[in-house]
């Protein structure tokens, strides 16, 4: 019983978001902890019918930016760890210490110099910068960690047989242990596919306001222009929420599995 | 003059170029967009570079220099530092407390811990908005400890520095719990029941068992949750922008949003890039020497 409220006061600013954005401005102003009765589903047809169609913009653009930057990630991040796997242990601890940085250093240290090489490359305030600094940055740290991790628990004798069968680096990366990767792939997919969706720093300086949204740009750009139209506000949010909440609760086993696999060991 | 078994030992060496190639492109984009950029900051850091002077000269630790009479720099380090270390304190215990609370199998548990986990779902602008609303002067908060005769006029949970400072604390706090709940719940069920058992029977009240059993043996989890509940800390830029912009009056300025307003609004690279280096240094010191200090203490336990 006492988990049961507590669990529920925890959660309580998530339930504000889901049913505010069933209820009328007047109804939201009356009580905002009321549910919706009646609902009403304006707020989310009013959001999508918006002139400058900020959401369907903002959904699109993040979910190219999350498949892209996740598909390159994958076969760079695993091809590098199973690279680093046949290395000697020094040169691996030694990269490995490399990449370890990149998971402590905030973005906001690199930020700069980032768009800097990106105008030099001139994919300053485009997607395939985005996508660029994304792939290179510290989301590739975490693919690394993950799959190094999960390679030593492979066992050397399977790969052992296939050099022996005379298989190349690349066919047996390909045949034989990226099918014996697939949980950490499953690890990375999930969490990288999350943090780039949600992302708000890289794509509010990196492609900047003015060359284009995603979800969360366009979300904090329209709590701009309607900073008391809270029906609105709760439209676009319930919207911008409803893509990695309903990842979630599909895929919370693999979830779980892939944040505590590192905390049992 | 090659035998096969050579063969397979010099193939075995140098591996497969094209496996090579890929995993050089990783490195190489790595090297650029984290090597690089740390390298260059380290450099500009050393000049006055401002994108309103039509060139930058080279002013030596000039940058340093300034940053140590920089109070705005040292408030905001001070907010930063202290953001990190209490939150990483509350959620962890929070966490802790709650994974003891939701450690039962059945259902309604596991529908508890799913939904334990939402707010790390969420994103931080989302967190931010929602955390403004519910904190707003007359706002959902304020009406409820008004109704439970808590306090008996609003408050402006965002407008004083001080009560600004805690409730971002309980904003961040809030967002990982979710994490550290989960972390610490999978480290409880890891914890053979045997050992419970052998405890009782010897006699040991619950305090014992959680004192000599439950905590040591979530040492594990505990050295990761705080890990990375630091390092989250330590970089967070999203839910401040969002539901105070660094407001009021700086007090929740964290040194990631004094960089960005020193390079995007005040246009002062060079310094900027000193900044950017401090912080650098400070996340990698904190979180190098935490997790040493975890470690040493998973094996004293």
């Amino acid at each position: 019983m006492a988990a049961a409220l507590l669990t529920l006061a925890f959660v309580s600013p998530v339930y504000l978001t889901i049913v505010n954005a069933f209820k009328t401005q007047a109804q939201i102003v009356r009580d905002p902890a009321a549910p919706p009765a009646p609902p009403t589903t304006h707020n989310l047809t009013d959001a999508l019918a918006r002139p400058d169609r900020i959401v369907q913009i903002g959904l699109t653009n993040s979910a190219v930016t999350v498949v892209v930057s996740v598909l390159l990630i994958i076969p760079l991040g695993s091809a590098l760890s199973f690279w680093l796997f046949r290395r000697s242990a020094r040169l691996r601890r030694i990269v490995l210490a490399g990449f370890a940085a990149g998971l402590m250093i905030p973005p906001a240290v690199v930020l700069l110099p980032t768009i800097r090489i990106l105008t030099f490359l001139h994919l300053d305030h485009t997607y395939p910068g985005l996508v660029l600094a994304n792939v290179g940055g510290g989301y590739l740290s975490f693919a690394v960690f993950v799959y190094s991790g999960f390679l030593r628990s492979i066992p050397g004798e399977i790969i052992e047989a296939a050099t022996v069968d005379g298989a190349g680096s690349l066919r047996i990366w390909r045949t034989i242990v990226m099918p014996l990767l697939r949980p950490a792939t499953a690890t990375v997919t999930i969490f990288l596919s999350l943090w780039i969706w949600n992302d708000f720093m890289n794509p509010q300086f990196i492609l900047g306001p003015l060359h284009g949204q995603t979800i969360t740009t366009g979300l904090y750009l329209s709590v701009g222009q309607f900073s008391t139209n809270y029906a609105q506000l709760f439209g676009v949010m319930f919207l911008a929420a409803v893509v990695p909440v309903a990842g979630y609760l599909a895929l919370q086993k693999q979830f779980i599995a892939g944040l505590t696999s590192g905390a049992t060991k | 003059m090659t035998t096969p078994t050579m063969t397979t030992r010099v193939r075995r060496r140098r591996g497969d170029p094209a496996l090579g190639a890929i995993a050089l492109v990783a490195l190489g984009l790595y090297v650029l967009f984290i090597v690089v950029p740390v390298l260059m900051s380290a450099w500009k850091s050393l000049t006055n570079e401002n994108p309103l002077l039509a060139r930058s000269d080279f002013v030596g630790l000039s940058n340093y220099r300034e940053m140590a009479h920089d109070s705005a720099l040292a408030d905001s380090l001070g907010f930063t530092l202290l953001l990190a270390g209490t939150v990483t304190i509350a959620a962890n215990a929070a966490g802790i407390a709650f994974a003891l609370l939701l450690n039962r199998t059945s259902l309604s548990f596991r529908m508890m811990r799913t939904v334990a986990f939402l707010p790390q779902v969420l994103s931080g602008v989302i967190v931010g908005f929602v955390w403004r609303y519910i904190l707003a002067r007359d706002g959902i908060l304020d009406n409820v400890l008004l109704s439970l005769g808590i306090i008996d006029r609003p408050i402006t949970w965002l407008g004083s520095p001080h009560l600004a400072v805690l409730s971002v604390g309980i904003v961040a706090t809030w967002v990982l719990t979710g994490f550290t709940t989960v972390v610490h719940l999978a480290a409880l069920q890891s914890i053979p029941v045997e050992l419970y058992q052998a405890a009782m029977v010897d006699g040991a009240g619950r305090w014992q068992r959680f004192r000599r059993i439950t905590f040591p043996m979530l040492a594990p989890g505990t050295t990761i949750s705080v890990t990375i509940s630091l390092i989250t800390m330590l970089k967070l830029y999203d839910i401040i922008a969002v539901l105070t912009s660094g407001g009021p009056a700086n007090s929740t300025q964290s040194t990631a949003l004094y960089i960005i307003q020193l390079a995007f609004t005040d246009d002062r690279y060079g310094y900027a890039s000193a900044v950017a280096m401090l912080l650098l240094v400070v996340s990698i010191v904190i979180a190098l020497s935490v997790t040493a200090l975890l470690r040493r203490r998973e094996v004293d336990l």
